[in-house]
């Protein structure tokens, strides 16, 4: 690894880490969701600061360079997260969906009920 | 209307619920209650409605944070002093709610029904996540809190405002780190608890694990970031500003 890619890493990671903090001093995300940027960023500060765990690493699983092993190592990492995302994504389409037939359904009901009603008032009027 | 509303969030505890609130109904008329139904799948909600318990029926599922806090919404709307969290499973004990409501009128903001104030800490897995918990906050702000994981916590009208309309108020222990380091006022008092009677706990193994490493960073990193909205502050320097 060449020091000015440790660099980057660095600085990235940082960004990170300040980007989500920022938002979390705004009251801008729940704190779960940012758990996991905030260990995403400490990982990436990990690798750059001690590339001998990557070297490693990437020569336990064979891989030539120690670059292509984060590379990897990161694919994987936003794959899984990517996925956990999908399912969230797809649970919080269906609450909504039955939030918002729940609110129409209930109007629905008090409107029925209320029609109901005046009827047979109306009918009562009549028969008098 | 009563000064103290017991709030009772419960997610899928048909077993428990009629026991649960009849007991605080029968032997507790001092108290209001309200029951939270968390959008469980069994009958939880079809006996508080067979019953006729207060109920807040939320449609969808949103977890303890979201449903308690609907509580403590309703709580604020109405015009409550005091609110407290009470388990639907029957672990907490009623007849120690007085001795938590005495306490909170010394001047207290948040007042815990603590398992270990003169009875010590068991040396159980279980309990080594609270210890994790207490070091990390005792770390980050100096104070020591005994049971930070006891779900038995009563609010004060300030603290229960507070926690209804804000972000990132969810009732676990790093919130209370966080108000604690703000200089918010606690109590622990000491009360027993009953182990689960039906249903099994909602942490098992892997959500433990994950519990844990949420609460640490959040009390050791997180918190220490957070800025605290000034409309919540009972400060007199912000006071001043205010005027």
């Amino acid at each position: 690894m060449t020091n000015i890619f440790r660099i980057i890493l660095l600085v990235v990671s940082l960004f990170t880490m300040i980007f989500m903090l920022k938002r979390i001093r705004q009251s801008k995300i729940q704190i779960e969701d940012s758990l996991f940027w905030i260990l995403f960023a400490v990982m990436v500060v990990i690798l750059g600061a001690f590339p001998v765990i990557a070297d490693f690493m990437a020569g336990v699983i064979g891989i030539y360079s120690t670059v292509n092993f984060i590379f990897l190592f990161f694919i994987f990492i936003l794959l899984i997260k990517e996925f956990s995302m999908t399912i969230k994504i797809s649970q919080l389409e269906n609450k909504i969906k039955e939030l918002t037939q729940e609110i129409a359904l209930g109007k629905a009901t008090e409107q029925h009920e209320s029609n109901s009603k005046t009827y047979t008032a109306d009918s009562e009027a009549e028969k008098r | 209307m009563k000064e103290l509303l017991i709030i009772i969030p419960a997610y899928n505890e048909e077993k428990s619920i009629e026991r649960v609130v009849n007991h605080v109904i029968n032997d507790y008329p001092e108290y209001d209650y309200v029951v939270v139904n968390d959008g469980s799948k069994d009958h939880t909600a079809k006996i508080c409605r067979k019953n006729g318990y207060n109920l807040i029926d939320l449609p969808v599922n949103l977890g303890l944070a979201g449903a308690f806090q609907t509580g403590l919404k309703y709580a604020y709307r109405q015009g409550y002093e005091y609110a407290i969290q009470y388990d639907a499973d029957g672990q907490h004990k009623a007849e120690y709610i007085e001795k938590m409501l005495t306490e909170m009128k010394k001047g207290y903001d948040i007042v815990i029904g603590s398992r270990f104030v003169d009875d010590k800490k068991p040396h159980s897995m279980r309990m080594l996540g609270s210890r994790i918990i207490s070091t990390a906050i005792m770390l980050t702000t100096h104070k020591r809190v005994k049971d930070p994981t006891s779900g038995m916590r009563m609010f004060n009208r300030a603290m229960l405002k507070e926690f209804a309309l804000n972000l990132n108020y969810g009732p676990e222990p790093d919130t209370i780190s966080y108000l604690l380091r703000e200089g918010v006022k606690l109590s622990e008092v000491q009360v027993e608890m009953d182990e689960r009677l039906e249903g099994e706990s909602y942490l098992n193994m892997v959500r433990s694990i994950k519990y844990m490493i949420h609460m640490t960073v959040s009390i050791l990193v997180i918190q220490n970031f957070r800025k605290r909205d000034s409309r919540f502050v009972k400060d007199e320097k912000n006071v001043e500003v205010l005027k």
